[in-house]
């Protein structure tokens, strides 16, 4: 019995960014914020206080009129997966409170809020600005609890949140799964609500450990060098802090793959 | 013996080590941290059976079908529904937010009648029969008056079941002033019109085609139906297809082009006109389609052809001139274009809130016809309004036939502007001027489905004209700034809490009908504005209430239907599958059969005229449009506003975007304040340095500076409507405006 | 213990005590030791039998529920009315709408019966049931799971529900808001039954006997 309770083969969930077919439209953002019930303020134009799980930066490349470009980047958690993927996570590693853990099943970095005590080094720990903290408690103005979704709990103030990949999207997945006798998901099943809502089609999500996944197809990762994507267009973010963050990027411009990692300036080769 | 400080003591420790013993401290310890974790006042959402109803995104004209997540009667998510024609899953930022347009605190829960002084915000509740009734007298005493003529509506738009409802009204009540909200569609009509004879919307096939050339569409900045034109977007790169992005400003849309071409704004319909020149100098124009099926291009008697036009008025060097496109950009382009196999030129700044210049629509759709897209695959193509509003006819009593003779108001389909529908650019003007004179007041006015006090260019001259007619009802689910202006306000079911049909969405190509219906029970004691049409008719008696033989507008708008309702309320949507556009044989309608070329003018090729001197306002005001900004009748939520740069807005400050080298010369620098003044009004603004805006123009986004909705919305930056105004076309009477002069000095 | 041998303690333990303090001593010792008796039993008291009595509030449901009969009348047992949903959620408690389709009218002459056609599906409100085993807002469970993978009985957790003629009392901890079901029977926390505890150790312990490691955080949290 102990065996069959597991599923049977481990997951790693990742996301794949096409970042020439995003157009910086904010939907992933939006997305976000009412699946998992983010909270909003009155004023959200101090952006270190404004609680985005997804964030799309704009990316110039510097050049001046009219050789300059702008490139978009939505930046949710990374689920970085440490080297190795052991689970040693920048955040993970420095929670006093094992409020944030790495989930070896899924590869997912989850956040539990009635857990977290609010000491903020996650957020100084992580590379990706991925991790917000509530100053304040959340107000829904007018009825607007009335659209609050029971899979995610609200937040509270003192605490930290991020991106969970919405988790809660696989649980139900599989809840769908079991009532139809099934102990695998199908990779449509589980999706997160940006790459859903996506409408440039620019985000894929599935298992980087299932060949047969566009995931995998889209970068094919290295498992010798801790998944570092081989398709020569993608990349990940700080790739050379072997972080081995688990959400990939595709660009065809090369100033944009260069911006993804922090370079110093006048550094000719691409160090991996 | 003797009891002591000690047995005191012995009697503490005693109780210490007894509760020590016992679960007290340990119990209340676990459940006083449980108690922390949980504040009581943290909501916990309730939980339940999980249903999901389809319906249709009104928010804007784009018609995406949504699919709406429910728990037990709480609408919790909205989502793109898969399958849909036009969205097929995809969604917008502002569909996605709509549930908190439902349940936010901007909602008008009643009928209100202003109780202050006008936008004072004093109100008192009043029922829907008094509330009614009132209008009712109003409209009855006008009509006793001889006066039907004086009643007007502004309505969002004029398609579709509810704006019919009212149009009819005013009709058999004896009004021609029934005016919407402009947009670059009437641009596109009155282009079709003029070329093609036919009475259509441009369908624009941008999935299919191979290049694209765009003369500063927003194709990723929300034109069309937005979440479309994503789609069609991500379809061309997929394709390996060419996307030419020709504007003054690195667009979202510029900067995901393969090719982004700066132009000296409003010099487009010039640089359509040099590239039809490089098309017909090297004879790349698709022949059969010229010498067949169009007129014009060659010399009339009496009328210089659009061949000779061209070649002899558009030199490139000339053109170069005007437009500041290199010449040897424009003819690459101009091959390139006419030699890709299914071609598209489209017109329409930003996301087309303002129709543009006639000339330059013709232009680019001269363009269209030189290679031969028209009613092609990949090109663009007349679709007829789905024709499905067939009410039985009206009879007119004598004081409305009467009042149905007077010239409307915003002198759309005079003997100036006879093509037009509808001017309401020019109404506020008309109100205000000494035109009043010659004319009429309005007297009562309805706004329906708008926002013209925060939308029309020129706000300060707009909020005048409202103050000029005595009686306004605005029947807006929000408390918007119309609504804050009116006299009554009769509160619609939003869009999740109604049905509504919305046919032709923008730029499909192929004749649609999209509804939308209640997703959940009106939360409310609001009233859909159809119901309050047929009341108000009803209430007026005689010919009047004969012509709403309807008992409600959920009967009308099913009897209306027909056949179609069924499907309509199954999947949101009806298409006409077997519609394809004609073929070139029977396409069109002029009185040559053909394509008709205009003729053109010298003037032609000048830039479209701004308001504004050069010598007291050295630089150019251009609005732009961002997705993350809604900006027209529907105010941003709060999760839109969220996602707004900071370097857009910060706190209640505007950033205008700049080039480093104008601000420079302005003695500007990243996050100065300034004050910008043009013509039309004068403001406080940050500075946003940014490279990808030519020198010598300024931008500001549309859609912030509310001065109405929450507090989540209001008094944020600027509304760059207070700074510019309307610019008449000199053919179709609509707005031209694309920008205004300015002039930036150091705060 | 003697006084003498407590007195010669004292003076052992403290050595150079003053010789005037020893009658005093003797006799208040014994009430030292009483008062620490009197502190600790009182205390104990209080901790053991009155501090469980002011921390859960009472509450009676509002109708007395009979599970027997209802399992009797019923051809799939808990399922019949605690069904899954398609999508695999748990319904839980039924809604009142479930109810109506037996209890139109009332079918016998309880009383409690009565109440519930009177004051709930004439007047088509909802029964404001107290649910025992409410988790708190951060637990996902999900009874599909349990139930149809793992294939545990719904008693595993929940106890002899179905064999209850009357609904028990339920008890409100007034300082988390919880239902004692949850948080524990015994007070000390100590466990008869598998049924007797639900919070996260119970949990914990199973996962990690039934598949060998507690499960990660988000398996059981939102």
């Amino acid at each position: 019995m102990n065996k069959e309770h597991k599923d049977t083969k481990t997951k790693k969930f990742g996301m794949v960014i096409d970042l020439d077919l995003c157009t910086g439209c904010g939907a992933c953002m939006v997305a976000c914020m009412a699946e998992n019930n983010v909270p909003f303020k009155e004023d959200e134009s101090n952006k270190l206080d404004s609680i985005t799980w997804m964030r799309v930066y704009k990316l110039t490349n510097g050049k001046s009129f009219p050789d300059t470009d702008i490139c978009y980047i939505p930046r949710p958690c990374q689920h970085c997966g440490g080297i190795g993927d052991h689970g040693h996570s920048p955040c993970v590693s420095v929670c006093p409170a094992t409020a944030t853990d790495y989930d070896h099943e899924t590869g997912i970095v989850s956040q539990i809020y009635t857990r977290c005590f609010g000491c903020r080094y996650c957020m100084a720990a992580c590379p990706y600005h991925a991790r917000y903290f509530n100053w304040w408690d959340p107000v829904w103005p007018g009825d607007m609890k009335e659209s609050l979704s029971p899979n995610v709990s609200p937040r509270m103030r003192g605490v930290v949140e991020k991106c969970s990949f919405c988790f809660h999207r696989y649980q139900q997945a599989k809840d769908r799964a079991y009532a139809n006798g099934r102990r695998e998901i199908e990779e449509n099943e589980y999706q997160t609500a940006c790459t859903q809502a996506c409408p440039a089609g620019a985000i894929t999500f599935g298992d980087l450990n299932n060949p047969e996944h566009q995931v995998h197809k889209l970068v094919n990762p290295d498992p010798k060098h801790c998944g570092r994507p081989k398709n020569p267009k993608a990349f990940r973010l700080l790739e050379r802090l072997q972080t081995n963050p688990k959400v990939y990027y595709i660009s065809s411009r090369e100033w944009v793959r260069r911006a993804g990692d922090n370079y110093i300036k006048n550094e000719s080769k691409q160090i991996a | 013996m003797k009891i002591d400080r000690r047995s005191f003591l012995s009697l503490g420790v005693g109780a210490v080590a007894g509760l020590t013993l016992s679960p007290l401290p340990w119990k209340m310890m676990d459940d006083s941290s449980i108690w922390t974790q949980m504040w009581p006042w943290t909501p916990v959402p309730e939980d339940g059976e999980v249903s999901y109803v389809n319906s249709t995104c009104t928010l804007c004209p784009g018609g995406c079908g949504i699919l709406v997540r429910k728990v037990n009667e709480r609408a919790v998510k909205i989502e793109g529904l898969k399958g849909h024609p036009v969205n097929d899953g995809g969604i917008c930022i502002l569909g996605l937010s709509g549930l908190q347009l439902l349940y936010g605190p901007t909602r008008v829960k009643t009928p209100l009648k202003r109780v202050g002084k006008r936008g004072e915000g004093r109100w008192e509740k009043i029922s829907w029969d008094k509330a009614i009734s009132e209008v009712a007298e109003k409209l009855k005493n006008l009509r006793k008056e001889n006066k039907p003529h004086t009643v007007g509506c502004i309505s969002g738009s004029a398609n579709g079941t509810l704006p019919k409802l009212i149009e009819r009204f005013l009709t058999v009540y004896g009004s021609p002033n029934f005016m919407k909200i402009p947009s670059i569609q009437d641009s596109y009509e009155l282009t079709l019109h003029l070329t093609q004879g036919v009475q259509a919307l441009a369908g624009v096939d941008i999935e299919n085609s191979d290049f694209v050339l765009s003369f500063g569409s927003g194709i990723i900045d929300g034109w069309g139906s937005p979440v479309r034109m994503f789609k069609a977007n991500s379809a061309l790169k997929k394709s390996g297809g060419r996307l030419v992005q020709i504007e003054p400003r690195l667009s979202n849309t510029a900067a995901k082009a393969d090719r982004w071409i700066p132009i000296n704004p409003g010099t487009e319909a010039a640089l359509a006109l040099g590239l039809a020149h490089v098309i017909v100098k090297k004879s790349l124009y698709h022949k059969d389609f010229i010498e067949n099926y169009a007129s014009g291009f060659y010399d009339k008697t009496g009328d210089n052809g659009f061949k000779r036009f061209v070649l002899d008025e558009c030199g490139l060097d000339k053109i170069s001139k005007i437009t500041g496109v290199d010449k040897t950009v424009m003819e690459t382009l101009a091959k390139n274009f006419a030699k890709a196999k299914k071609p598209i030129a489209i017109s329409g700044r930003g996301q087309g809130k303002s129709p543009g210049s006639l000339n330059e629509f013709m232009a680019v759709h001269a363009l269209n016809a030189l290679v031969g897209n028209i009613n092609k695959k990949g090109g663009i193509s007349a679709v007829p309004e789905p024709d499905f509003i067939n009410w039985p006819e009206l009879e007119m009593d004598a004081i409305a036939a009467k009042g149905m003779q007077k010239e409307r108001l915003d002198g759309a389909g005079s003997n100036k502007f006879p093509d037009t529908g509808s001017l309401l650019n020019r109404f506020a003007q008309s109100i205000n001027s000494g035109e009043t004179g010659k004319k009429y007041p309005m007297e009562v006015l309805f706004v329906a489905g708008a926002n013209p006090c925060y939308t029309m260019p020129d706000t300060k001259t707009t909020k005048k004209a409202f103050g000029k007619i005595p009686f306004v009802v605005s029947f807006s689910p929000y408390m918007d700034e119309t609504a804050q202006n009116a006299d009554l306000i009769l509160p619609n079911h939003t869009c999740l809490e109604r049905y509504e049909d919305m046919p032709a969405p923008v730029g499909l190509t192929k004749p649609v009908i999209c509804l939308s219906k209640p997703v959940v029970s009106p939360l409310f004691d609001t009233k859909q504005t159809g119901d309050v049409i047929i009341a108000l008719a009803k209430a007026l008696s005689g010919n009047i209430s004969k012509a709403f033989v309807w008992d409600s507008y959920k009967t009308c708008l099913e009897k209306t239907l027909g056949s179609k309702w069924d499907v309509l309320v199954e999947d949101g949507i009806w298409v006409d599958n077997d519609f394809t556009a004609p073929a070139w044989e029977n396409a069109f309608d002029t009185p040559s059969a053909k394509f008709e070329f205009y003729a053109l003018k010298t003037d032609d090729i000048n830039p479209v005229k701004i308001e504004g001197d050069d010598n007291s306002y050295p630089l150019v005001l251009m609005p732009y449009d961002s997705v993350r900004l809604a900006n027209g009748f529907i105010g941003d939520p709060p999760f839109v506003v969220k996602t707004v740069s900071d370097t857009v807005l910060k706190g209640k400050d505007s950033f205008v975007e700049i080039n480093p080298e104008t601000a420079k010369s302005c003695g500007l620098s990243q996050g100065n304040y300034a004050v910008l003044s043009t013509p039309k009004g004068t403001a406080m603004v940050k500075i946003n340095l940014f490279e990808g805006i030519m020198p010598g123009i300024i931008a500001l986004p549309r859609g912030l500076g509310h001065t109405a909705y929450d507090k989540y919305l209001a008094n944020k930056g600027l509304n760059v409507n207070d700074l510019i105004g309307p610019v008449e076309d000199s053919v179709s009477g609509l707005d031209t405006a694309w920008g205004i002069r300015a002039k930036l000095s150091k705060a | 213990m003697s006084t003498k041998e407590n007195a010669k303690d004292e003076n052992t333990e403290n050595g150079s005590a003053d010789q005037d303090n020893k009658g005093r001593g003797d006799s208040s010792s014994g009430f030292i030791i009483l008062f620490f008796i009197v502190g600790l039993v009182a205390s104990l008291v209080v901790g053991w039998i009155v501090f469980p009595k002011l921390l859960y509030s009472r509450k009676k449901q509002p109708i007395d529920f009979n599970h027997v009969i209802h399992v009797e009348a019923v051809d799939e047992g808990c399922e019949s009315c605690h069904f899954f949903r398609e999508d695999g959620t748990f319904s839980g408690i039924p809604k009142l709408e479930q109810c109506t389709d037996c209890h139109e009218e009332a079918q016998g002459e309880d009383p409690n019966e009565i109440k519930f056609v009177e004051e709930y599906v004439a007047k088509e409100k909802e029964v404001p049931w107290l649910i025992y085993s409410r988790q708190p807002d951060c637990v996902f469970f999900s009874h599909v799971a349990h139930v149809k993978m793992a294939k545990m009985d719904c008693a595993t957790c929940h106890g002899p529900v179905g064999e209850s003629e009357h609904s028990k009392v339920y008890e409100k901890n007034r300082v988390t808001g919880y239902s004692r079901d949850i948080w524990g029977k015994n007070i000390s926390g100590f466990k008869k039954n598998t049924y007797d505890r639900m919070k996260m150790d119970d949990c914990a312990q199973c996962h990690e006997k039934e598949t060998g490691d507690k499960g990660s955080c988000f398996q059981c949290h939102k």
